[in-house]
């Protein structure tokens, strides 16, 4: 039993890096996704949303570990910086986040009237504020669900940390399991704590969800 | 105050306006009358510049508002902040609470302040539409079919609601395809078809203009 509660402890330590992964490359996510998205629906440069396109069509079609071993390994040899496990995760989850978060928002603002945006214009409403207060709120309520599932993916590709040497979760269950020829019971308590925190993102999920979402 | 010369507008290789002319003086309501495809919504949306003509110019000296065909109410916003949101942008909130209290008393809408427009029957949307649009003072507004889908007693309230709004000195071309209702609404109707001017009426001039309106569609 003490045993037990000693792996409990030992892989939990491991939910820093998850979380910050997790939480790290979401925003950089978002806020890349946003932009790419936002650029593509615009059209302000023809040029631009091609290599977008492309871009995309590129993170979307390689492995995720592909894109984490060429951030880890190739980057700082060629742009000669140091990374750590936790920064190139970061930066490689956020990258290919932000193709799918693009892909999402490009869907709920296509989704949306015609005539939300005609209405905004023909009221002079500035087109940062109709961004800001009319058309993201309505986008954001339409891909609310989208988001939680690729919060919840984000959090399940972070355990490929572990092929880089970030000590997460996983990588913690992997250390016990090496060290005792045990898997069972380390990869087990390595999934439950997955398990909780999918189980607490759908939890808030649905409560903002219920609380803030009027549309 | 508004001058239409000559537009022409198609769209993917169809031609919707053939070479539109038309003039409207201040304060004037226009009805702009047609069948489906006649190109009344296009000279509309082309007016208030979410089309441009390939071919013709519009000149245009006022301020414009464009009520749209289903609303376009910004359905997460309540009906006090659907009217208040584009004024409050750089106006003066105070005026603009009292301006927007005015409206919503003078619609019948003060208890439906703080609904959402999905909680909304089709005739109270349209005077939401109506107010908001109100509330940027326009000098000329475009209505596109405002009474699409409203019954008999909602028609007679639009057309009592936009005869208040045109003596308060407001020009409007209105676009419908329900000639009974044009004639009660405008001092003159230009009838579209096929992308061009059918006929000019002057419905004062006219004992029975909807029988004779009718011989052109």
């Amino acid at each position: 039993m003490d045993k037990l509660i000693s792996d409990f402890v030992y892989i939990g330590a491991g939910l820093a890096i998850t979380l910050q992964l997790l939480v790290g490359s979401f925003l950089m996510g978002i806020v890349v996704g946003s932009l790419l998205s936002i650029i593509r629906v615009s059209d302000i440069s023809k040029i631009c949303t091609f290599l977008i396109e492309r871009v995309i069509s590129v993170i979307r079609g390689t492995p995720l570990v592909l894109q984490l071993s060429l951030i880890y390994f190739s980057v700082p040899g060629i742009l000669d910086i140091k990374l750590s496990a936790l920064s190139a995760g970061i930066v490689a989850f956020g990258i290919n986040s932000s193709a799918y978060i693009s892909e999402i928002l490009r869907a709920g603002i296509e989704s949306l009237p015609q005539g939300q945006f005609e209405a905004a214009r023909t009221l002079g409403i500035p087109k940062y504020y109709m961004w800001k207060d009319i058309i993201m709120p309505q986008v954001i309520a339409n891909i609310y669900p989208a988001m939680i599932n690729e919060i919840i993916a984000l959090l399940k590709e972070t355990a490929l940390i572990v092929t880089i040497g970030g000590m997460d979760i996983m990588r913690r269950s992997q250390i016990i399991a090496a060290e005792r020829y045990e898997y069972f019971a380390p990869l087990c308590i390595a999934g439950a704590y997955y398990y909780l925190l999918v189980v607490l993102i759908e939890f808030i999920g649905k409560k903002i969800e219920n609380r803030k979402i009027k549309c | 105050m508004l001058k239409i010369n000559n537009i022409h507008k198609s769209y993917n290789g169809t031609k919707i306006l053939k070479g539109v002319t038309l003039e409207i003086s201040r304060g004037k309501r226009l009805g702009l009358a047609g069948p489906s495809g006649s190109g009344k919504t296009t000279l509309l949306r082309c007016i208030q510049d979410l089309e441009t003509q390939d071919i013709g110019t519009i000149k245009c000296s006022e301020k414009t508002c464009f009520m749209f065909q289903d609303f376009q109410l910004f359905p997460h916003m309540t009906v006090w902040q659907n009217l208040l949101y584009a004024p409050n942008l750089n106006g003066d909130r105070g005026q603009n609470e009292q301006r927007a209290n005015k409206f919503l008393r003078d619609l019948g809408l003060e208890d439906k302040k703080q609904s959402y427009p999905k909680s909304l029957s089709g005739g109270q949307k349209q005077r939401v539409a109506l107010a908001r649009s109100l509330m940027i003072n326009p000098s000329l507004l475009l209505c596109d079919e405002p009474t699409s889908g409203l019954d008999v007693a909602t028609v007679m309230d639009v057309v009592i609601l936009l005869k208040s709004v045109s003596a308060s000195g407001v020009t409007m071309i209105i676009a419908s395809h329900d000639l009974d209702f044009l004639v009660k609404m405008s001092d003159r109707i230009v009838l579209l078809k096929e992308g061009e001017i059918a006929v000019d009426v002057d419905v004062q001039k006219h004992n029975d203009p909807v029988n004779y309106l009718k011989k052109y569609y």
